[in-house]
Formats: structure tokens, sequence, C-alpha cells
């Protein structure tokens, strides 16, 4: 009796894994702690976190899994507060690893005990509304970074991945590539532009291009 | 309406997580009032996203998806709760005249209050200490009316207006106005007349190093031994 009474919901989870539908199987993370659908993401997000975590960085591999799992861990404990409305799956990963290496570098750096105390997700604060418009913005974002991202020009999809899979500041690639603050800054502007990202008029930043 | 922002650079490097601490909190706080900006960063999220998607997969050990599941076991209900009821007393605990200031800041707060301190006759600071050196965060109050003495800039200095508004030679700004001032900018801002304005600051520290010594940032540097 137990087991029919499981099968269905079984079921869905194989659908989703086979169907690759990341959002809904974190979204059953969330509401059945359902080991299946973790195991699922697990096998697809882990290697590219691993991968992302480590292109270029001087983490050792085992480092590196080690702040996979811490990641994978947040996963399993932050679902039940995803909504697929809000964000997708990769960029609420992207954001939960992004938080997990902070975090795990500070803690590495014994700078000092007080700001050991806050941890990046405090910083950041995530777990803001959106607008009513995030929704469509998202949508819309999702669609143009697909069609866009292989697009992007040597130069600056480097500078874009030595930012995110490193989170180096502007000025800090600049000095990496020895070029100039302005380019990395018109690169990366450009590179969002041919993206068509969704970036709101920023009263003071709309100066010209520095390139 | 909220009318100056952070430029894209800084959400960008806001977003990818190279901003130190004090800045951090500084667009952090911003985001609390500004709708607009919250929407790009979720975009510049959204960017992580799908680089983390076409990301170069490499290999994970056999045994790391069964080690994480054992670990998920130990995990209990009990430890989140008891972090809501810390969020909970946290939120709690808030100076009288910080009355409409983002509950975020509270969090960085000193325990026992904030020690104000007067600057000038119109204008009070609180410092608030993250532990960082690069970066100096603190409230200002101005009083209504009040002038602040003409000064300039040694570092870039980042303002978030929390309550009330002031002015300068350049404009006017109101609550969640997010103003940015480079070093060497001379201003003297002051408050509008009817009502104290409070804000919190992040003053880059005036110590500069020149020549090829790249900034380091204490909040995120740290190289494998």
């Amino acid at each position: 009796m137990v087991k029919m009474a499981k099968r269905p919901q079984q079921r869905t989870t194989m659908a989703l894994i086979e169907g690759q539908d990341w959002n809904a199987l974190l979204q059953r993370v969330g509401s059945h702690q359902d080991k299946d659908a973790f195991s699922a993401l697990f096998a697809h997000f882990a290697p590219l976190l691993k991968g992302f975590l480590m292109k270029g960085s001087n983490l050792e591999p085992e480092q590196a899994e080690e702040l996979v799992q811490e990641t994978m861990i947040k996963v399993w404990r932050k679902a039940p507060s995803y909504s697929p409305a809000q964000a997708a799956a990769s960029t609420w990963m992207y954001t939960i690893a992004r938080n997990t290496r902070i975090d795990w570098l500070r803690k590495h750096a014994k700078i000092s005990q007080q700001t050991d105390e806050l941890v990046a997700e405090e910083l950041f604060d995530e777990n803001e509304e959106s607008s009513p418009f995030t929704s469509l913005i998202q949508t819309r974002n999702s669609k143009n970074i697909k069609d866009h991202l292989g697009e992007l020009p040597q130069e600056q999809l480097q500078v874009l991945t030595l930012m995110y899979f490193q989170g180096k500041s502007g000025q800090e690639v600049a000095d990496e590539l020895s070029i100039p603050l302005g380019t990395v800054k018109s690169r990366v502007r450009l590179a969002l532009q041919k993206l068509k990202l969704k970036l709101s008029p920023n009263g003071e930043g709309t100066e010209a291009y520095a390139q | 309406m909220i009318r100056h922002h952070p430029n894209t650079d800084l959400l960008t490097d806001y977003t990818v997580g190279s901003l130190s601490l004090a800045p951090t909190i500084s667009v952090t706080t911003h985001l609390k009032f500004c709708d607009q900006c919250r929407d790009s960063v979720h975009s510049l999220k959204q960017l992580g996203g799908a680089l983390l998607s076409d990301a170069e997969p490499e290999t994970v050990s056999g045994d790391l998806l069964s080690q994480t599941l054992a670990k998920l076991d130990v995990e209990s209900v009990t430890q989140s709760s008891a972090v809501d009821a810390l969020a909970d007393a946290q939120s709690t605990k808030c100076d009288d005249e910080l009355k409409g200031i983002p509950n975020y800041l509270n969090k960085f707060l000193p325990r026992n209050g904030l020690s104000w301190r007067k600057l000038s006759s119109s204008v009070t600071v609180a410092p608030i200490s993250v532990g960082e050196t690069q970066y100096e965060l603190a409230l200002h109050k101005i009083c209504a009316g009040g002038k602040t003495p003409v000064h300039d800039h040694h570092g870039v200095e980042y303002t978030v207006v929390l309550k009330g508004s002031f002015s300068d030679e350049d404009g006017m700004y109101h609550e969640g106005d997010f103003v940015v001032r480079e070093p060497g900018d001379v201003h003297r801002p002051f408050a509008t007349q009817h009502e104290d304005c409070i804000c919190l600051s992040v003053l880059e520290a005036p110590i500069k190093l020149k020549g090829l010594g790249r900034v380091l940032n204490p909040f995120m540097k740290f190289q494998p031994s």
C-alpha cells in the first residue's frame, strides 16, 4: 500500500529528470525533500559548479569540491524558499555558489572576527521581494541571453568570465589582462548591450563608453 | 521617485561579489528602496546563471554525492528556526531615531546602540564597524537646514539617503538616492529646512597605493597556500 501511494510522485520526479526540468526539480526538493530530485540536480550542477569555481582560479580540486558540497547543502536547505516565478534554477544556483565562495574565502582569510560573523547571504539580502516586472524581465532576458551569448566576441566573453567565474572586479581584470580599466568597462557594457539584458537607465552611469 | 542610482559598472561588481564589504552594504541598502536596480541586479545574476550553465563541467569524485546526501540527514529543522529567531531578535533592536530606515541595516549596528558624535554644529556621525580598514562605514545626520563644512574627498564616497533629503551644488537627493563622489570632488551638502537628514555613507579610507600595486581587498582576497 505504501508503495502504491508513493508511485505517482516517483513517476513525476522521473519525468522531470528525463525532461531536465531543473526549476521543477528544485521546487520538488523544497516541497517534498525529494532526494531523487536532489540527486538529479546534483548530477547536473555539481560538475558545472566545480568547473565554474576552478576555471582560472588557484583552488585545488579538493577545495572546489568542498565548495560544491557546501553549495549543494545550502540548495537543499533553502529549496523551500525557491520560486521559479522569481528565478530560474541556474540563477538561483549561481547566487548560492557566489555567496558560498565569498564566505569560504573570508573564513580562510581570517581577516577579523567581526567580519566572520557576517555571511554573504545577509550582505546581499537575497530574500527580497521582486518587483511587478521581475517575471516578465526574467523571461525576456533568458531568451535574449540564450540567443546572443554564443555571439559575443572572445574578448568580451573573457572579461565576463573573469568577473563571474573568479569574482574579480573591473580593476582586477584590467590588471590581470594589462589593459585600461576603461577598456574592461566598455567590453562589459558592449556585452550587456549585445545580450539585450534589461538594465535600468542609471542616472550617473550613462556617460559615454570609454571606447 | 529615486533619481540617483549606482551605475552598471558598480552593479556588476556588486553582483559578481567583487565589491568590498562596506560598499556592498551601501548598494544593498539602495536596492531596498529601488525596484529598478533590484531588477538590474536580477538580470546580471541571470547572466551568472547562464555562464554557470555553459561552464565546462569538471568531473566530481564518485562519492561526493553520497557524502553530501549523508550530510543532509544530519541537517535538522531546528537549525533554521534558530536562525529565524535570531533575525527576529535583531530586527527589533533599533534606535528610535532610526525608525523608517531599512531593517536590513540593523544587523550591522553595534549591539549596545550607536554612539553619535558631533562633527560640526549641524552634523553628527555614528561609525559602524564591520572590521574593514579600506572603507569607513557610518551614519551621518544633518540637522534640518544644517550645512556641512565644505569638504573634498581623498577617496571615493558612496552615500545612500535613508531619511529626509539634502542638497549640494549638483542637485537634491531624496530617500533611497545613491550618490557617488569621486576623489577630488568638493562639495558642501546641506539638509532641507523642515527635516533632519540621515544618510549611510561609505568613505574609502584616505590611503592611496600608487603605482602597480592593486588595492588589496581584505574582504575577499585569499591565496591558498
